[in-house]
């Protein structure tokens, strides 16, 4: 028999504190559908998502309401486009995505990751069609999400990719200018990209998976917040060791939820559960925020000394509790901090005491990357690259995943408030400094060294 | 299984003090007697306790509860009931039924608990454990309860919400495991074991 204050918790932390699953993302090996005109690899494409996707809001639905946690986001991942389009043009690419778009509205969802190319180590015909069609593809489509892996552990990181992406990018922000260059909101750039992330715009079935799984991303760092702030208001005398505990305890219960409801989906779907993603995704509601959480833990300003080692012990803390709560724990795992997607980051950075210096020191012990960051239109493309080669090292050299979500807005400069609209949030345009001081690096091209694995200081 | 042959279920009220079940239960031992099961509340301060027990040999219920009534040491009697226990009293519901958890928030008045448990009975489901107490200016009411699976959950919630709604109330019905998942380290059983 359950116990009234274990009820009681819970249902606190439920209702009070809105915990919800973010997304329940269904991956789907497409590998299948490859034929040789484009006409039916598309009809194949439609078939085969429509067939196996067609129950999942519905389901994520119905189970939600069974536990009373709602599912907010449901999502499609599937095998990299760039896979099937082998031997295809980029008319053919075009047309696909088209057809992912439409798909993906059919089953209701939002989303739709894996235009996907993994170029870690070089490009091949179809990832070259993959990479060059992306201005139009996110121009043209509303829930196509790209990804693009430039660099790995074991590859090192390809200069090429990197300097091709710094162009890819600005394309993207001026074939969608009239949106301020929101689809590069719809394309992540990676190292070492994980192959069950659930997470958009970076969500996509990767090699060794099953032929269709079902990945869940748990709920924001709102209910962290909230379970810190009650500690705090409870207990005096508390140290960041007591504060680490009780961030794990609230990813422990977050996670078992998770769980709870991504295999009762699953086996309503007849599929493979696949992983629980730790992941804290903040989204601009107020106190959905890793700065608030961060401000919690006694950073007055987010970005002043101490943000990263804040962020760190956060995101070590969640780790613990999730790994505890589930053994099928993958994707990315680890806090976001995604700028305009968390209003008390944006509000950090317009006040200036958050830079992309530290946003990138901060990466560098939290999931994802520079993510969500909008930058002047004209920095300069092999700045762009520059900028992702950066964050490319950091995750080369640490052995994580590590990302670029960069919005070059057209005709914007340093201090310009932009808004993307709903979850996409809205930030000042940062400023990019040293613009065009390296130009030189990035044209010298070819391939960063895979890194040593040992003398690692 | 009882220990002796002749078995009783026994309830004791009583202000919550120190000694009350060490002193029902040495009556029930100078009897030659066993606790067989026992729990016990307390609730705005005054003490209650169910207990299965038996005996080697019969004793009229009466007796019985007169034992234990007068096993308190002070002035202060405890209300006791006995009867025999029968053991194919035990509630099965004649369906298949999943556990559900049943919470209500608002501000107290008369007539709360009997509506939501009248429209509970009138779906045949059945509480198995009830709470409610106050909790600030709030009157909170919590049921664990047996809801058949021919019933269509949202159809529950929905009622149960509008009847929350009219009477001021905050209502959730939802599934147990949510809880235990949350609570506790037990595993939640698995979709694809339930039938």
């Amino acid at each position: 028999m359950l116990r009234t204050d274990e009820i009681l918790s819970t249902i606190e932390m439920l209702h009070a504190e809105h915990l919800d699953v973010r997304t329940v993302t269904l991956a789907l090996n497409l590998d299948d559908c490859a034929a040789p005109s484009a006409d039916h690899l598309c009809k194949k494409l439609r078939q085969k998502i429509l067939s196996r996707a067609h129950r999942l809001v519905e389901v994520c639905d119905r189970v939600g309401a069974k536990y009373g946690i709602p599912v907010t986001n449901k999502r499609l991942a599937i095998s990299p486009a760039a896979t099937i389009l082998a031997g295809h043009g980029r008319t053919a690419a075009v047309q696909v995505a088209k057809m992912l778009d439409q798909a993906a509205a059919d089953c209701g969802v939002d989303f739709v990751g894996g235009f996907t190319a993994l170029v870690h180590k070089g490009i091949t015909p179809a990832d070259d069609i993959v990479i060059k069609s992306l201005p139009e593809v996110l121009a043209q489509t509303e829930r196509v999400c790209a990804s693009v892996n430039v660099a790995s552990r074991r590859a090192g990181i390809n200069m090429d990719a990197v300097h091709q992406m710094g162009h890819i990018l600005i394309g993207i922000s001026e074939a969608t200018a009239d949106r301020r260059g929101f689809g590069c909101a719809k394309l992540v750039v990676f190292a070492n990209i994980p192959e069950d992330n659930p997470f958009m715009a970076g969500a996509y079935m990767g090699s060794g998976e099953p032929e269709a799984t079902v990945n869940i991303g748990v709920s924001g760092p709102g209910v962290v917040g909230s379970a810190l702030k009650r500690r705090l208001a409870r207990d005096e005398n508390l140290t960041l060791g007591d504060l680490a505990e009780e961030i794990k305890i609230t990813s422990f219960r977050v996670t078992r939820v998770g769980e709870l409801i991504g295999r009762e989906v699953a086996a309503e779907l007849g599929l493979a559960f696949g992983i629980v993603d730790l992941s804290l995704a903040p989204t601009p509601e107020v106190g959905d925020s890793i700065g608030e959480i961060l401000k919690t833990l006694g950073i007055q300003r987010v970005g002043a000394p101490g943000s990263t080692a804040a962020v760190a012990m956060l995101n070590d803390a969640v780790k613990k509790g999730g790994l505890f709560a589930s053994s099928s724990v993958g994707g990315l795992s680890g806090a976001f901090i995604p700028v305009s997607e968390d209003a008390t980051l944006a509000d950090a950075v317009g006040k200036g005491h958050l830079v992309l210096e530290k946003l990138e020191a901060m990466t560098s012990v939290c999931s994802v990357g520079l993510d969500m960051i909008a930058i002047p239109g004209d920095t300069p493309p092999e700045t762009v690259a520059a900028i992702i080669a950066d964050e490319m090292a950091i995750g080369v050299i640490n052995d994580k995943t590590t990302a670029v979500r960069l919005i070059p807005v057209p005709g914007a400069k340093a201090g310009d408030l932009v808004d993307f609209g709903g979850l996409f949030g809205s930030m000042p345009v940062i400023e990019v400094r040293n613009a065009g001081a390296s130009e030189q690096f990035v044209h010298f091209g070819g391939r960063i060294p895979a890194p040593i694995q040992s003398l690692r200081n | 299984m009882p220990a002796h042959e002749h078995v009783y279920v026994l309830n004791v009220m009583s202000d919550d003090h120190p000694g009350i079940v060490a002193a029902v239960t040495g009556a029930v031992e100078s009897l030659g007697g066993n606790i067989d099961a026992c729990s016990q509340t307390v609730l705005g301060g005054y003490f209650t306790l169910i207990m299965i027990v038996s005996v080697p040999e019969h004793i009229d219920p009466d007796d019985l509860a007169a034992r234990v009534r007068k096993s308190e040491s002070s002035t202060a009697e405890y209300q006791v009931l006995a009867r025999p226990a029968l053991s194919a009293v035990h509630f099965e519901p004649a369906e298949s039924t999943d556990r559900f958890v049943i919470t209500a928030f608002g501000r107290d008045q008369p007539g709360i608990v009997r509506r939501f448990s009248q429209y509970l009975a009138g779906k045949d489901i059945n509480i198995v454990d009830l709470y409610g107490d106050h909790s600030g200016d709030d009157f909170v009411l919590i049921g664990q309860v047996e809801v058949p699976n021919r019933w269509d959950i949202r159809m529950l919630q929905a009622d149960l919400e509008q009847m929350g709604e009219e009477l001021g109330f905050a209502v959730k019905l939802q599934h147990e495991n949510v809880f235990v998942a949350t609570n506790q380290l037990r595993l939640t059983p698995s979709p694809q074991a339930r039938g």
